[in-house]
């Protein structure tokens, strides 16, 4: 065959390119371990994610140390959940499916991104080193309203972050003369042990308890609270740890006819 | 005329994604340019292109080289 | 084959509707058949590019969807099919000089391939009504877009249009073989010509990837639209589509490189360069076009990474051929400035014909195919890949490519084609250079919107880009004036289209006239007889590229099969417009909000 030199030079040229090309990508993967989304995440039916240990109730999960899970349910056209809180300098490994048909999970701006194709699980693990807010969207059309699609996901500083959950249990009503208690539960999502402060405010008074939640478990502190001390009338309390804070009222009231204590059950 | 009117309107036309990609580029340099500039340095691009197009080769008066079939 | 400047009066006249009067009926047929499709898809592009940046909106936004689907549709497969199957019947008549075998069954073909145009478009288009009719037990609806991706379900005579239009696309294909094996016992001891050697390579790996989406279609989807199998396994149907789609592009571009490599050269004032690396190029579109359509899945989970790496493989080792073009194009283009008197290193340039708008049209058209390989490389790369992956880049891209490369060409190869075809003289040339021009001009402003966006991760199949929890952040510019920019592209390109259309209607409702040149094509200066032989042993090459698809393929989807199962985890269709309740879609609303 007659090939022109020129011709020969551009071949050479050409297969150069190529071949510069195919190991600059053979690099990202082993070098700096740019990871693919593959077949890791393994298949599910879309029918029993409800019933899936990952996925019935998804949201974050702390695994130890730095490292975080998150689960995601798409479906048209919402994510569950909505919102992601991580910490930064964190590896944060997502496992995203979809109930209904194909989505994406594509964090806007970044290489955080994936198809969510319904009977798979993705899989990505991703690296936060600095704090910020991204959006998620959705980017593969999923029906009429694709475009309402998204999420947010903030990356939020290590020290601010943390995975504790408060719920108070109080009655809305004490009978004066009677003892009431006001519930604090505290649940530690982290796998490490959380040392830190109960504290109710009612009335003028505060009271403040330590407590130590194990890790990924929760802890309940109880608060007894005498009538009497606070006089008849509504009372506003607060029960705050760290930065969570739950409030609500207690009214003292004057016990009507001879029955006896049904507001409280303190007999702490 | 130093090139054809059909290769003329053909370099105004690659002037398009020249000026729309510089832009883009000196960006990289920090120089941002609004539209209203882009657009007059698309304007002098076009007047200063014309005026060599039709100025005499050598001095000499237009010898149309190109044809325009 | 020099050019005969069209000023010149031949003698008798010999235009392609003097050699061939049959065969140009169909082909002019095919050619308006995908002017239509055009002019409607264009404007719908118009439509889109107006609402998405919200620019102006007349169309509610789930009517968006709608629009997109028909665009989709009307211009990847419909608008280049058509010219396809037109330029290559064409192709194989002129290079073989004999007419088809039987001119019935080239008829046949081509109805059949409107009647698969219709039914699709009969179910897109129902995608407007309120309540469209129903037939064959349920509403008609395809909202599906061009991907058609389940579990979003068509109505059956979507599928069934599909099947139609391949199934008339192949025998086509048989059309133009048995043309040849005719020609080819006339002429036992010849080289296959070039353009007809084009044109079956580029049938022979259209068998190959069609395969595929009509196992997807006739085995798994239309079964399931029609209630008889009741579950689809998305990825497999996804990954079969995939199997096609990726091919499908190659398989419209081809007739725009058969331009380049036998019309441009002409039109630049030569030849061809090398005939032999033309004909290695189209063997290596032949046995690399379909075992690397697992690089659109790159981000699909189900797929291990090794098979994704094979894809990336064959996919940089494709640029291959589109390189060696490049090549061969300039070339060509500069022997034939020399010879119209060009010199210098580039001043050749200046002698290149740029007053004819087949000539600025289809180098145009090349010049913006070479920008749309820098961004299909880093769209190859598979982890670069993640950055821009289903975001407007890629549509940028793919305007570049299909919507310029691919439909420039074709524009400017009509603006020779339909004087050839109905014997009558272009009705105006300036318009025609202008037209092409502005299309130029329209795709800058618009692609070059589109890659940046796509690169602050703005998506693509979007009604209304503008969410309500964060905003985008463009590393140059700002939002707006990018959507300016993809809208005042779109006007300039509906111009544009409008022109382009305005001129076939004059022309072919013009005079005859006796100075259209003689139909010919672009000598080569190393021609055939330099091409080793074996080139043209079509069977060996077809068996090769079926040997890379089965190596490609088997495992991916083996694994895909096993995991999910043929007929997948009982996952039903989605029909949009009839499967949710306006209640539903209120309440989702406002949770969003």
């Amino acid at each position: 065959m007659n090939i022109h030199t020129y011709e020969k030079v551009w071949l050479v040229a050409a297969m150069v390119l190529i071949v510069g090309f195919i190991a600059t990508i053979t690099y990202g993967a082993v070098g700096p371990g740019i990871a693919m989304i593959d077949d890791e995440g393994g298949d599910i039916n879309p029918d029993e994610i409800n019933d899936d240990e990952r996925f019935a109730e998804p949201g974050v999960e702390h695994v130890g140390g730095n490292e975080y899970e998150v689960a995601v349910v798409a479906q048209a056209w919402s994510y569950t959940p909505s919102q992601i809180e991580v910490p930064a300098n964190s590896e944060v490994t997502f496992y995203v499916t979809s109930r209904d048909v194909t989505h994406s999970f594509s964090v806007v701006g970044t290489n955080v991104n994936t198809m969510v194709i319904p009977g798979q699980v993705s899989e990505m693990t991703v690296k936060f080193d600095e704090p910020g807010e991204y959006g998620i969207l959705c980017n593969e059309y999923c029906g009429e309203y694709h475009h309402t699609m998204e999420g947010k996901l903030n990356v939020v500083p290590e020290d601010e972050f943390d995975m504790t959950e408060l719920s108070v249990e109080a009655d809305d009503e004490v009978e004066s003369g009677n003892e009431t208690t006001i519930t604090a539960n505290v649940e530690n999502g982290m796998q490490e042990d959380l040392e830190t402060t109960v504290s109710l405010e009612i009335g003028d008074e505060t009271r403040e308890e330590a407590v130590t939640v194990p890790g990924d478990g929760s802890e309940e502190v109880a608060f007894t609270v005498d009538s009497a001390d606070l006089g008849e009338g509504d009372h506003d309390w607060t029960v705050t740890v760290d930065d969570y804070e739950e409030s609500g009222t207690l009214s003292v009231v004057t016990p009507d006819g001879n029955e006896s204590a049904d507001g409280g059950d303190g007999d702490a | 005329m130093r090139i054809s009117k059909g290769a003329l309107l053909v370099v105004v036309a690659l002037l398009v994604p020249f000026v729309v990609e510089f832009r883009t580029a000196l960006s990289w340099f920090g120089i941002k340019l609004t539209i209203l500039e882009s657009l007059a340095l698309a304007g002098v691009l076009v007047i200063g292109l014309l005026l060599w197009a039709v100025w005499p080769e050598n001095g000499n008066g237009g010898t149309g080289t190109a044809d325009s079939s | 084959m020099a050019t005969s400047p069209p000023t010149e009066v031949t003698a008798m006249r010999n235009a392609y509707v003097d050699q061939f009067p049959d065969e140009a009926r169909v082909i002019k047929a095919a050619f308006w058949s995908s002017f239509i499709a055009l002019a409607i898809g264009g404007t719908l592009g118009l439509v889109q590019a107006l609402h998405r940046t919200d620019v102006f909106r007349f169309i509610q936004s789930p009517d968006y969807y709608t629009v997109l689907t028909a665009h989709g549709v009307l211009l990847a497969i419909t608008f280049t099919i058509f010219f396809l199957v037109g330029t290559f019947t064409w192709a194989v008549t002129t290079s073989l000089d004999r007419g088809v075998v039987d001119v019935r069954f080239t008829w046949a073909w081509y109805i059949m391939m409107v009647i698969g145009t219709v039914l699709v478009a009969i179910a897109i288009f129902s995608g407007f009504l309120e309540s469209a009719p129903s037939v064959l037990g349920s509403e008609l609806n395809a909202d599906v877009l061009f991907t058609f991706y389940a579990p979003l379900e068509a109505h059956p005579i979507f599928y069934i249009g599909l099947v139609l239009f391949v199934v008339g696309s192949w025998l086509a294909g048989v059309d133009w073989f048995r043309t040849w094996l005719a020609w080819r016992s006339e002429n036992p001891d010849e080289r296959i010509p070039l353009p007809t050697f084009m044109v079956l390579t580029t049938t022979l790996f259209w068998y190959i990837c069609t395969f595929g989406v009509a196992l997807s279609i006739l085995v798994f989807l239309l079964p399931w639209s029609l209630g008889i199998t009741e579950s689809v396994n998305p990825l497999l149907t996804r990954t079969l589509f995939w199997y096609f789609g990726h091919a499908v592009v190659y398989f419209w571009l081809m007739p725009a490189y058969m331009m380049w490599y036998i019309m441009l050269p002409k039109f630049s004032g030569g030849k061809l360069f090398s005939d032999p690396l033309a004909r290695v190029v189209f063997v290596l579109f032949l046995l690399l076009s379909t075992p690397l359509g697992i690089h659109h899945q790159y981000l699909d989970p189900g797929i291990a990474e090794g098979y994704k790496f094979i894809a990336m493989t064959n996919t940089m080792f494709l640029l291959l051929p589109s390189l060696l073009t490049a090549f061969t194009v300039v070339a060509s283009m500069e022997h034939g400035a020399r010879q119209r008197g060009g010199e210098g290193y580039l001043g050749w340039l200046k002698a290149l014909p740029w007053r004819n708008p087949i000539f600025t049209g289809m180098a145009l058209a090349g010049l913006m195919f070479a920008a749309a390989g820098f961004s299909g490389m880093i769209n190859a790369g598979m982890n670069i890949n993640y950055l821009v992956h289903n975001t407007w880049w890629v549509v940028g891209h793919f305007h570049l490519t299909v919507g310029t490369a691919v439909a420039l060409t074709f524009m400017a190869a009509s603006y020779w084609f339909i004087p050839q075809l109905t014997g009558k003289e272009l009705w105006n040339r300036s318009v025609a250079l202008g037209q092409v021009l502005l299309w130029f001009i329209g795709m800058t402003f618009m692609s070059n919107a589109m890659h940046r966006s796509g690169l602050f991760g703005m998506p693509r199949r979007t009604a209304e880009p503008q969410y309500q929890g964060f905003d985008f952040e463009p590393a140059v510019g700002t939002v707006g004036e990018i959507n300016m920019q993809v809208a005042l592209g779109g006007v300039i390109l509906t111009l544009s289209l409008a022109l382009f259309l305005l001129n076939m209607i004059m022309t072919s409702i013009g005079d005859d006239s006796e100075s259209i040149p003689d139909n010919t094509y672009a000598g080569t200066l190393s021609g055939a007889e330099d091409s080793p032989r074996i080139l043209d042993n079509l069977k060996l090459w077809t068996a090769i590229a079926v040997v890379l698809v089965i190596i490609a393929y088997t495992l991916p989807l083996a694994s895909i099969i096993d995991a999910g199962g043929l007929f997948g985890p009982g996952i039903e269709g989605v029909r949009l417009s009839t499967w949710v309740d306006p209640a539903v879609i209120e309440s989702l609303g406002e949770v969003i909000r």
